[in-house]
């Protein structure tokens, strides 16, 4: 972000960290499952919206507020240490906009999806990741947890990114499209 | 039946009661850092000790603020039966990855250790002390004065060209818009209902059919929070905004009491961890 980012940038970084604080509080974000780690989470969607929509700062900045509720509301012993509740969820929306923007100009439905796939094992490689290095789990936990939990998440998050980008891409042209859609207007 | 789709109103986050208790009146800036502190206490906090004097303290706090001890607690209810699935399935699935301390059943994969059974207790009171405590703070400060009192905080990182007055308008935004995102789930919940949707009759065993049944509720969520987004974007520029160099009519004034009651937090804070 530079020293003035746009209003833009600050709204929608507020508004799509506002959907990740209600998905942690009402648990609506957590969906049960019987594994070691109970519960598959959806709440790093808005991150990877964000980054796909405005950039990397913005996923990052919704990516501090994720990582904060998840500190708070969470549960889980695990997540009661910032290096791993915080500090992996700083890299899901920079990840997911290089993903995004190398893919963009080849196909932009695919770049999305990408964006959402990658986005979220980010997640879940970096979280177990730390969780390793500080000693919370042994390894093959660690890697039974990713398998069971990670590729169902990936997959839920491709089907809602891509739906909500898609389906909002549409709804508003760009600014150079607008431009574009005016002049052939007043040239029409 | 009912009760299902008015759950997300109970949501006492970001939302504001006017009142003049001690804890309305205490200086804004002095009552972040404190309830910063304090909840990170409460975070860290393992032991049965510890938590049941933190839950004294949540509820003394609440008492404090004169807020009905019913109405901070409202925010529990819809996140309840989820609570008690999660802690039976740690309970039963969890105890060998927190093996620690004494084995006192096990039969297959499900084991019940010390650890697991600690782990549940200790994590469903901690989640009722952080409901408190959240509500608490959003409820006796308004979101302008919580922004207000994180620049002022924060500022020093200005000098590092970190966009601290960005960074807190984004976060007045996001709280300001969770209670108005819950009160559109419901609405989003009720006329998916309405179409035939099945939310809450699902079995939580039938994994596949409740995370689609997440779709229709989650993806219109989006749409919705993005529209507001585009309105409020054109509010912003229509007036001006600009996000350095702005003034405030009102300037913060730190009374002896206000400083006190930091203190008295970060005894609660030591108190907590040497539990």
């Amino acid at each position: 972000m530079s020293s003035n980012p746009g209003i833009r940038k600050i709204v929608i970084a507020g508004v799509l960290g506002s959907i990740a604080i209600l998905l942690g509080v009402t648990q609506l974000g957590f969906i049960p499952v019987p594994t070691a780690a109970g519960t598959v989470t959806i709440v790093h969607i808005p991150v990877i919206v964000g980054a796909v929509l405005e950039g990397w700062g913005v996923g990052t900045a919704i990516g501090l507020i994720f990582g904060v509720t998840s500190l708070l509301e969470s549960t889980i012993p695990l997540f009661k240490d910032p290096l791993v509740a915080i500090v992996p969820r700083l890299f899901i929306g920079l990840i997911a906009y290089l993903i995004y923007a190398a893919l963009k100009r080849k196909n932009e439905y695919i770049a999305i999806g990408a964006a959402g796939f990658i986005g979220s094992i980010t997640n879940t490689v970096l979280v177990l990741t730390a969780a390793v290095l500080r000693n919370y789990l042994s390894l093959e936990v660690a890697v039974s947890v990713g398998l069971t939990n990670g590729i169902p998440e990936a997959i839920v998050s491709v089907i809602i990114t891509t739906a909500v980008v898609a389906g909002w891409k549409k709804l508003t042209p760009s600014r150079k499209q607008k431009a574009k859609l005016l002049s052939e207007e007043v040239e029409g | 039946m009912a009760e299902a789709f008015d759950s997300a109103r109970h949501i006492t986050i970001g939302q504001y009661m006017p009142g003049r208790s001690l804890i309305h009146q205490w200086d804004s800036r002095y009552k972040l850092a404190a309830f910063t502190l304090y909840i990170g206490a409460v975070a860290f906090c393992q032991s049965y000790a510890g938590n049941i004097a933190g839950l004294a303290i949540s509820l003394f706090i609440v008492f404090l603020a004169r807020i009905p001890i019913g109405y901070a607690l409202k925010g529990l209810k819809p996140a309840l039966p989820f609570l008690l699935i999660l802690a039976l399935l740690q309970l039963l699935f969890n105890g060998k990855v927190y093996a620690n301390g004494q084995v006192y059943w096990q039969y297959g994969f499900i084991w019940l250790t010390e650890g697991g059974i600690r782990l549940v207790i200790v994590s469903t009171m901690r989640f009722v002390e952080m409901m408190l405590l959240v509500s608490v703070l959003t409820l006796t400060t308004t979101t302008t004065q919580l922004a207000r009192a994180m620049h002022s905080l924060l500022r020093p990182l200005e000098k590092l060209k970190v966009p601290v007055h960005a960074f807190c308008m984004m976060i007045t935004i996001a709280l300001r818009f969770v209670p108005t995102f819950a009160l559109e789930m419901d609405k989003i919940r009720k006329a998916q209902a309405a179409r035939g949707a099945s939310f809450g009759t699902i079995p939580w065993w039938r994994i596949i059919k409740r995370t689609q049944s997440v779709f229709p509720l989650i993806i219109p969520l989006f749409q919705l929070a993005l529209q507001r987004a585009e309105q409020l974007i054109a509010a912003m520029e229509s007036r001006g905004y600009r996000s350095h160099g702005r003034t405030s009519f009102r300037s913060f004034e730190a009374r002896t009491a206000d400083v006190l009651l930091l203190f008295v937090a970060v005894g609660a804070a030591y108190l907590l961890i040497w539990l």
